[in-house]
């Protein structure tokens, strides 16, 4: 069949197959993950590749700096390993930075399907490991050396039998060699189930190959996201973007032009690469960068190596967004993270009105070690996105990562740490006509006795989110002691017996005036708690008061009055 | 003994009744809201005194019911608050800190079910291992509870951080809510799931108690007005996993009831495609005021643990509120006969999610409602007969419609017609995509799956969506307007007992595993032989939920018959490591195993299902009764279509599209290109494939 024309009816059930078949290939991954990183934050995205090596379609969720790196990675392992040289039952493996996705924690696991004794696809994913030796991770490495064990691409299966020397050498080098090895053959059994997938449903209609669908697929993405981008005036903006960087702030310098049906984005002027390990490889780079404008102009297109093709990424060799060997990279997020803000803030010059403001940006990443018993935990959280032109930003909500939280419970149930609060943080929106998402207040405390420390890797906390068109910039993140102590934001930290820490993520910035907010709104921000009165009255110029007793639990809304007279005063100034 | 199956759904309440000898009688009649068992007595009740059943003659009635459903989509439960562990009140609002869509900056969240000033951090902490790290602030809870009571609150739910592992702190806070404020209704996290995640065992909590009061009014009103109208018998619910259970339990966890009637309705579809050897369907079931679709695959219809209500964005997952119960798979949106159309912001015809239920109804019900409905729509495409809705029991207001229809059209510029074809489209669309991302995220190409439309409105929008969808084709079953009672009584008598329990199976605790199990099916075999069974058609299904040290998500493990010893520690091994790899393609890592539940399954015999539909109003005569004026845009407009009489039809009859045939409780379109044909078990099948 595949000399014949696809007809669309057919092509949309393959392509609408092909989603789903990722979408298995996940579902198995979350499922039989052993490290809660992957099984709970899902860190990690799943794909489908045609024989040639392009990604033609990706699962669901997943986080934008693994889908397109991983994609990127496959010419490598093709290279490696061309289709003579892989045979049923083999598997690839690789932590490469610089073929992969910028971090040594991040392992791209790669799995040939064959029909007939021919290679017909590539299923892969990429997967945060729960721990990769070296010295935790964390931004503090001088050389890309510290920071764990890399693994060359190599067969983790050679025809279904296990490569037990690459085991015995990972778990003699990681902190929690039951979760590494097992997320590893879960990672197995995630291409394994696409693979199942895709010969059931190659059965089904007959095909051979699916690399005649796969360009099809690829030219009507590309021909889409071609369209939109021609929608576009042409032209050339320009923006700059402050990062709190290890021991000084990094910009990132954004140029964006719009040729025709084409997008050029270059990085030239940005920062040259740090000493420590917030260095962005040019993979990552371009991850990021073709992942916000496919969210600013075309979310619906389908993702895959068509809706790349029109942009192109460039950044100078030895700048932070196009570091070098051996360069450290283990938290290339905190920069990498920054991408997609500081390309819609050039972005923003084309299409006026329809982009968002800047949110909390990088995820955050907090290690925890200790002893007694012993434990490595690796925990994501996120502040606030920024608001936008009709909405109010999210609370609590990563942007641009797509990475998820991990619930106290399971936390405290495979650790003696003990989190004592996590809950929304007032007045750290971003005030604005739409009001920038409230960051978040947590704290972190430990049962027992015992050593142990924390390794935080959090940004924005000298930098807020700015606001957008009169908007306000949220509250700047703090990472510190119980008793007021501020702890550096990027350091691998002993910790005492009774020491609480307090995480506290950033609020997105808002968007227009906050003095045209709806008073309503404001009164209804007030009533949940997430401005307070103050706030509303200072930023908002609206003034409320509860006319109940002043020690009630329960404050009801119908108690929380307007001070209509004021509240024009105040707004009139 | 006689059976009779009761689906209470948003608008209209269906009844199938089958005597011992398989004589069954139908019914539908309006729901009716404010006291939704008076719908159950109009049904009942002239059945019971009309000689069907004699006067002291024994009945099991199994009930299903979409209430639950509905109150949560509309947001219609009691006033509720949240007690949460000190810090942890957000949890239901922070949730799982992620974007369920990568690319859409717009997107938004759904709103938890209990605003944040109505959710309260109380002082106290469990340990994971289930010590206490903080005492019970016990003052500080009765204090709260007192002002919750003055200000008119009427349901808390309780959800402290690991109480799944020690819930003392939540029973103490309910005895202490009991004793302030005896009327309030609680639910505690760790009597409605005892399971890990705080999010989704608050969430799942917090609907729980939000719509118990209603449940339990309603299912003791029901019990009474059974005894009034001389019900003498059983009376079981329906659950959402397609199991059954007593009306104490449903009360207490009526989360548990959430897809009640349409899981009754997946039943009966499966039970159907199987009689007429159709073992893989598309099960499409409208109502007034939801659509449900469901898949079924090899004679069962798909289940899973997780489940979300309300979803917000596009039916995509993670866009609703997570619910952890056993249920059928099935998706739900807000699109029926009751759905009100409206124009939006940007000058857009919009249908639902907003139901006019059944009071005040469509406009053409007469009861008040003004805003044009789709049932008012198919009212005046003339798919229905104003005289013949419910068997011309009730008269619908066809110039009502049109004028609410003109008001509507004016606004778009449009004539009454293109208002109603408009509303009837968009409404079948709606339907189509969420189907769309159903079959999607489970790999199913429609292009093989039948519809099995029922429900009052599925088989008169079944045909169009079928096409959407570019289905082969759809059947409509003989009484489809009271489809998912047919459910009800295909379902065995069945009941779903867990206990939470964890271990490291190699150092498990044989004597205490065999006790739960033990403790599980005695309860079950009592529940079953109070109904009336015997101890020797009680079957048990017993199974573990079982995982590798340090996963997250397990596997469901059939353990074998009788005690559970140590000898059979290699066969249950065995057992998983192939459900493993059957599963996932792999086995795990050399890694030991661990137990997290125990389940039990008791059940009763599958019920015959060998009906002898009574046809009182059997019609020998003609099977094409008439015609009338009905709009398909394929033929330009209105077109003279016949019109069947369901009644008359008899196997091997066939006839072609376009065309109407009306029954009792719902009126079945065929588009013009279908074919239809009726086989020996009275289904209508419509072949929808090209006739080239």
């Amino acid at each position: 069949m595949q000399n014949k024309a696809i007809d669309p009816v057919t092509l949309e059930v393959i392509w609408n197959r092909f989603l789903s078949v990722a979408n298995e290939q996940q579902d198995t991954l979350i499922r039989t993950a052993f490290s809660t990183i992957v099984r709970e934050s899902q860190d990690l995205a799943c794909g489908l590749f045609d024989t040639k090596g392009r990604m033609i379609g990706q699962s669901l969720s997943g986080t934008p700096g693994h889908i397109n790196a991983m994609a990127t990675s496959m010419k490598h392992f093709l290279a490696a390993f061309p289709p003579d040289r892989l045979a049923p039952g083999d598997v690839l493996i690789t932590n490469d930075p610089w073929q992969t996705a910028g971090q040594i924690n991040d392992i791209t696991i790669t799995t040939p399907t064959f029909k007939n004794g021919r290679l017909v696809a590539l299923f892969a994913n990429t997967c945060h490991s729960a721990d990769i030796g070296g010295r935790i991770l964390s931004a503090e490495a001088r050389e890309v050396f510290e920071e764990g064990l890399r693994i060359p691409i190599m067969k983790l299966f050679e025809r279904g039998e296990p490569n037990r020397v690459l085991m015995q050498i990972v778990r003699a080098n990681v902190r929690q060699p039951d979760e590494v090895i097992g997320d590893f053959y879960a990672q197995s059994a995630c291409n394994d189930a696409g693979g199942r997938a895709l010969l059931e449903m190659m059965e089904e209609f007959e095909l051979d190959s699916i690399d005649p669908v796969a360009d099809e697929i690829i030219r009507r993405s590309e021909a889409a996201v071609r369209a939109e981008i021609a929608k576009l005036p042409s032209g050339e903006w320009c923006n700059e973007t402050w990062s709190d960087g290890f021991e000084e702030s990094i910009v990132i310098r954004c140029a964006l032009r719009v040729a025709r049906d084409e997008i050029f984005i270059d990085f030239s002027g940005s920062s040259p690469q740090s000493t420590r390990g917030i260095n962005v490889v040019l993979n990552y780079t371009h991850a990021y960068a073709s992942f916000a404008i496919k969210a600013a102009i075309c979310p619906d297109v389908p993702h895959n190596e068509g809706s790349f093709r029109p942009v192109h990424v460039s950044a100078p060799p030895g700048s932070i967004l196009n570091a070098l060997e051996p360069a450290p990279v283990a938290s290339r997020q905190v920069i990498g993270h920054f991408i997609p803000s500081a390309i819609f803030a050039a972005l923003s010059g084309a299409m006026p009105g329809r982009l968002m403001a800047p949110g909390a940006d990088p995820i955050w990443l907090s290690v925890w070690r200790g002893q007694n018993p012993s434990f490595t935990l690796t925990l994501f959280q996120v502040g606030g996105t920024g608001a936008r032109p009709s909405q109010d930003g999210l609370n609590a909500v990563g942007f641009p990562s797509g990475v998820a939280g991990v619930p106290a419970e399971v936390i405290e149930s495979l650790s003696p740490v003990v989190l004592q609060r996590r809950q929304l943080r007032a007045d750290s929106g971003g005030a604005g006509k739409w009001r920038g998402g409230l960051g978040q207040l947590t704290e972190f405390s430990r049962r027992g006795e015992g050593k142990w420390s924390v390794s935080s890797i959090a940004d924005r906390t000298v930098y807020p989110a700015p606001g957008l068109l009169g908007g306000q910039a949220g509250a700047t993140g703090e990472v510190s002691l119980g008793d007021g102590t501020r702890l550096h934001a990027k350091a691998l930290m002993d910790l005492k017996q009774g020491d609480v820490v307090h995480i506290n993520l950033p609020g997105g910035g808002g968007y227009g005036d906050p003095f045209e907010r709806d008073v309503e709104k404001v009164r209804w921000d007030v009533i949940e708690g997430y401005i307070t009165v103050a706030e509303a009255e200072q930023k908002y110029g609206v003034a409320i008061r509860y006319t109940g007793r002043p020690d009630d639990l329960v404050k009801l809304p119908a108690k929380w009055m307007i001070d209509t007279e004021k509240t024009a005063e105040l707004r009139r100034s | 003994m006689y059976r009779v199956g009761i689906d209470i759904g948003g608008t209209f309440t269906d009844m199938l009744l089958v005597g011992e000898d398989g004589t069954a009688v139908i019914g539908k009649t309006l729901t009716t809201p404010g006291d939704p068992s008076l719908a159950v007595e109009n049904a009942l009740k002239p059945v019971l005194q009309n000689g069907a059943v004699k006067a002291q003659e024994r009945g099991t009635l199994i009930h299903g019911t979409t209430l639950v459903t509905n109150a949560l989509i509309e947001r219609k439960g009691a006033p509720t608050a949240l007690l949460a562990t000190s810090g942890f009140r957000d949890a239901v609002e922070i949730g799982r800190e992620h974007r369920y869509e990568l690319y859409d900056l717009n997107l938004d969240l759904p709103k938890p079910l209990v605003p944040r000033h109505l959710r309260f951090d109380i002082p106290e902490r469990m340990a994971a291992d289930g010590s206490v790290l903080q005492p019970l602030d016990e003052d500080f809870v009765r204090r709260l509870v007192c002002e919750l009571r003055d200000n008119g609150i009427k349901a808390i739910g309780v959800s402290y951080l690991n109480s799944f592992r020690n819930p003392v702190h939540e029973q103490r806070t309910g005895e202490i809510i009991a004793a302030v404020a005896p009327h309030i209704r609680v639910s505690l996290s760790s009597e409605v799931v005892a399971e890990i995640r705080e999010f989704q065992r608050t969430s799942t909590t917090l609907a729980n108690v939000y719509v118990q009061e209603r449940v339990a009014d309603y299912l003791a009103q029901l019990a009474e007005r059974l005894k009034t109208i001389g019900f003498a018998g059983s009376f079981f619910v329906m659950l959402s996993s397609g199991g059954i259970a007593t009306r104490d339990t449903s009360s207490r966890f009526p989360v548990r009831l959430l897809e009640s009637g349409p899981a009754a309705g997946a039943l009966a579809a499966a039970r159907a495609g199987m009689l007429s050897g159709h073992q893989d369907l598309l099960s499409f079931d409208m109502g007034g005021t939801t659509a449900k679709l469901c898949v079924i695959e090899g004679g069962q219809p798909l289940k899973t643990h997780e489940f979300e209500v309300d979803r917000v964005y596009r039916f995509r997952k993670g866009s609703g509120l997570p619910m952890r119960i056993p249920v059928i798979d099935m998706i739900e949106i807000g699109a029926g006969g009751g759905s009100i159309a409206r124009i939006d912001s940007l000058g857009l015809l919009k249908v639902g999610p907003e139901s006019a239920g059944a009071d005040p109804g469509p406009v053409c019900y007469g009861q008040g409602g003004a805003e044009p409905t789709v049932t008012d729509a198919d009212l005046v495409l003339g798919y229905l007969d104003p005289r013949y809705f419910l068997g011309g029991k009730m008269q619908l207001d066809l110039d009502g419609a049109r004028q609410a229809l003109g008001r509507l059209g004016q606004r778009l510029g449009m004539s009454v017609e293109q208002a109603a074809w408009g509303i009837h489209q968009i409404v079948n669309e709606n339907m189509a995509n969420a189907a769309r991302a159903h079959l999607g995220e489970r790999g199913k190409d429609p292009r093989r799956l039948p519809m099995y439309a029922f429900g009052g409105a599925g088989p008169v929008h079944g045909c169009h969506v079928a096409e959407i969808l570019r289905l082969p084709a759809l059947i409509s079953p003989f009484g489809a307007g009271v489809g998912s009672t047919f459910g009800l009584l295909a379902a065995p008598l069945a009941f779903d007992f867990v206990r939470s329990a964890y271990s490291r199976f190699d150092q498990l605790d044989w004597q205490f595993a065999n006790g739960l199990l033990n403790e599980m099916a005695q309860e079950g075999r009592k529940i079953l032989k109070s109904s009336g069974l015997s101890s020797k058609d009680i079957s048990y299904e017993r199974t573990a939920d079982m995982r590798y040290v340090g996963q997250g998500h397990e596997v469901p493990v059939a353990l074998p018959d009788g005690m559970l010893e140590p000898r059979h520690l290699d066969e249950i091994f065995v057992a998983f490591e192939n459900t493993y790899q059957a599963l996932y393609g792999r086995k795990g890592p050399e890694v030991p195993l661990e137990v997290i539940n125990w389940r039990v399954v008791a059940r009763g015999p599958q019920p015959e299902m060998n009906l002898q539909l009574r046809r009182d109003t059997a019609n020998s005569g003609d099977a094409r009764k008439g015609s009338r004026l009905a709009y398909f845009a394929e033929r330009g407009g209105y077109i003279e279509t016949s019109i069947y009489d369901r009644y008359a039809l008899k196997p091997e009859m066939a006839f072609t599209g376009p065309a109407i045939v009306e029954e009792r409780e719902s009126t079945l379109i065929i588009s013009v290109r279908g074919r239809a044909r009726v086989d020996e078990r009275l289904n209508v099948i419509v072949d929808l494939t090209d006739a080239k």
